[in-house]
């Protein structure tokens, strides 16, 4: 495993530049794959290498640079931050179990979002999508908020109280989504709500990436260093403070950014599921637990995985987008269970 | 170096565990900390290596006021190995074992061939160095504890405290673990539930009942009958076993 840890990064990495430039020449309109290559060269090195004499149509340009690259940017960055939150927080809880989402993030920005789309600005207007990305942020905060507040009532934040806190709020915020739609007199609104809950990287656009890269690359340069106290939290409260650490500190510290972090992809790309759960699982079979390896090779696996999710939303039915959390279940299933089969893998334990 | 604990009152909840109990080690010896279940050994123990926060009391190792101290500081001096190593995540030996170097390390600094050294040398102590790539939850209790017991010596503590660290152990580890900590020649305060092992490795022992120093000596001062019949409400004999000249216990069953 030593000795082959260091290629197999580079592999990943020449992999995601690969995945990345398939990504943008493939689409509605294909574009060969030499002149996708070309398109971007000339554009990253602002015209000394490559060319775009030689492209077949003006409208290439355009698609690829305005179009689909935020979007690939936009997944792998996504991919990223979501196997990020997703080693972070099972970490923080002790859990193998936990995702981004198990603090009640997710039924926060449901709740957060349903109310924009059918209360708050209503459909159609320009500003409805501000309005849902707004909406999600906000309910997505004001639960973690509310689930690290519910959990540290009477002392220390446990691991244990917080998946509970986490289950409850959920269950609070679901319900008032339920209320919401159940009254809501307003079909094209609920059908918003559900593709909403689907996750899409359809709205990615230049405009949303600078937020998003910040957030996200910011949260993956923070915990890349915390690889020691990422190992000390696995072992519970009782031996990391014989180890030095303060757990309740860092773990509230934790995971306010992974929250964060979080928060930011759910309000721009939706609830895109199951990644955060099993990306960490699958880098841990191949790198092992220990953080120093887990938390790059997973950052890696993370953005390469949701790069041919999103293709594979693109291109598995001819002229029509699949939801992205529709695809990275189907896809992940199958490769977590083979995992499972394959290398004897008990879920990290 | 020398602990000295004074006048630790602890609460768990509103219940008072700890009533006012003061304990010295001095010159590295090895003190035992016997009682029922329930009587407060590991509530006290917790509450000198920060797990827990006495409302009044004093805690010194040496010149190191450890209850005022960061965590990280008193972790450069203190081991612990407790009785709970229960996890959901899988590490291999070696990973745990490195893990005790957490204390000595700033939080961008990388481990060095002095902490490999270091490891290496906590695991050939405890006799774990072919089990260096094995995963931890593969392990059987009595190896699972033998790595806790490396991680706590990769520390390189100046004193460390055990809770009940034989407890679940056959007694071939349980003889292994005690002689390992004995062998490292610093002081040691230890919770033990077995008598024997009690009066053969302690020089120095605290009884406690319901959260009191019930009695203190030499084991030979300690370990007698009517203590024994006070502690754990059973009778009991002692004498010399002919075979190992120790001191034996009989208990009526």
């Amino acid at each position: 495993m030593r000795t082959i840890y260091y290629p197999l990064i580079i592999f990943f990495i020449c992999a995601i530049i690969f995945s990345a430039v398939y990504s943008v020449s493939i689409g509605q309109v294909n574009i060969p794959f030499k002149q996708s290559m070309e398109i971007l060269l000339h554009a990253i090195t602002n015209g000394k290498i490559g060319s775009i004499s030689n492209i077949e149509s003006e409208s290439y340009v355009n698609i690829i640079l305005q179009v689909r690259m935020p979007r690939v940017i936009f997944a792998l960055l996504i991919g990223m931050g979501l196997s990020l939150c997703g080693v972070v927080m099972q970490a923080v809880v002790q859990n193998p179990l936990a995702d981004p989402y198990i603090l009640g993030i997710s039924s926060g920005a449901s709740l957060g979002a349903t109310f924009a789309i059918l209360i708050g600005f209503g459909s159609g207007t320009i500003f409805s999508q501000f309005g849902v990305a707004f909406g999600a942020f906000v309910g997505a905060m004001i639960t973690t908020i509310g689930v690290l507040v519910l959990s540290s009532i009477g002392g220390k934040v446990t691991s244990v109280k917080l998946v509970l806190s986490g289950v409850v709020t959920g269950a609070l915020c679901s319900s008032f989504s339920s209320l919401i739609i159940y009254f809501a007199n307003n079909a094209e609104g609920i059908k918003n709500v559900t593709f909403w809950s689907m996750g899409s990287l359809a709205s990615s656009s230049w405009e949303k990436t600078p937020i998003m890269a910040v957030v996200v690359l910011f949260g993956c340069i923070l915990f890349l260093f915390q690889h020691r106290v990422l190992n000390t939290l696995l072992l519970g409260d009782e031996s990391a403070i014989t180890l030095g650490i303060n757990l309740s500190v860092y773990r509230k510290l934790y995971m306010m950014i992974a929250a964060l972090i979080t928060g930011t992809m759910v309000a721009y790309a939706g609830m895109i599921g199951f990644v955060g759960l099993i990306i960490p699982h699958i880098g841990r079979g191949i790198f092992g637990t220990d953080h120093k390896r887990l938390m790059p090779g997973t950052l890696l696996l993370g953005g390469l995985f949701l790069i041919w999710a999103d293709i594979l939303s693109r291109t598995l039915i001819h002229n029509v987008e699949l939801p992205i959390g529709v695809i990275t279940s189907v896809i992940g299933s199958p490769l977590f269970i083979y995992m499972i089969v394959k290398k004897g893998y008990n879920f990290g334990g | 170096m020398d602990l000295i604990v004074k006048e630790i009152e602890t609460r768990v909840g509103k219940k008072e565990i700890i009533k006012n109990i003061s304990v010295q080690v001095t010159k590295q010896q090895f003190v035992g900390l016997i009682g029922p279940n329930g009587c407060g050994k590991s509530t006290f123990l917790k509450s000198i290596y920060k797990s827990l926060i006495p409302h009044k009391g004093t805690v010194f190792l040496g010149d190191l006021d450890v209850l005022k101290s960061s965590p990280k500081k008193v972790s450069r001096r203190l081991g612990v190995v407790g009785q709970f190593n229960e996890m959901n995540f899988d590490l291999t030996v070696y990973q745990m074992v490195l893990l005790g170097r957490t204390p000595h390390k700033k939080m961008l600094e990388s481990d060095k061939q002095e902490d490999f050294a270091i490891v290496e040398e906590a695991l050939a102590r405890t006799n774990l160095l072919d089990y260096k790539d094995r995963s931890f939850l593969s392990l059987s209790g009595g190896e699972k504890q033998r790595v806790i017991l490396a991680r706590a010596i990769a520390q390189q503590p100046k004193f460390m405290i055990l809770d009940e660290p034989t407890n679940h152990l056959d007694i071939r580890y349980q003889i292994e673990i005690l002689s390992c900590v004995k062998n490292l020649h610093i002081g040691v305060l230890a919770a033990l539930h077995d008598l024997e092992m009690a009066a053969n490795y302690c020089d120095y022992l605290y009884a406690i009942k319901d959260g009191e120093v019930y009695a203190h000596g030499t084991p030979e001062e300690v370990l007698t009958p009517t203590t024994i019949e006070a502690l754990y409400q059973i009778k009991c004999q002692t004498y010399i076993n002919p075979v190992t000249k120790r001191l034996g216990f009989a208990f009526q069953m």
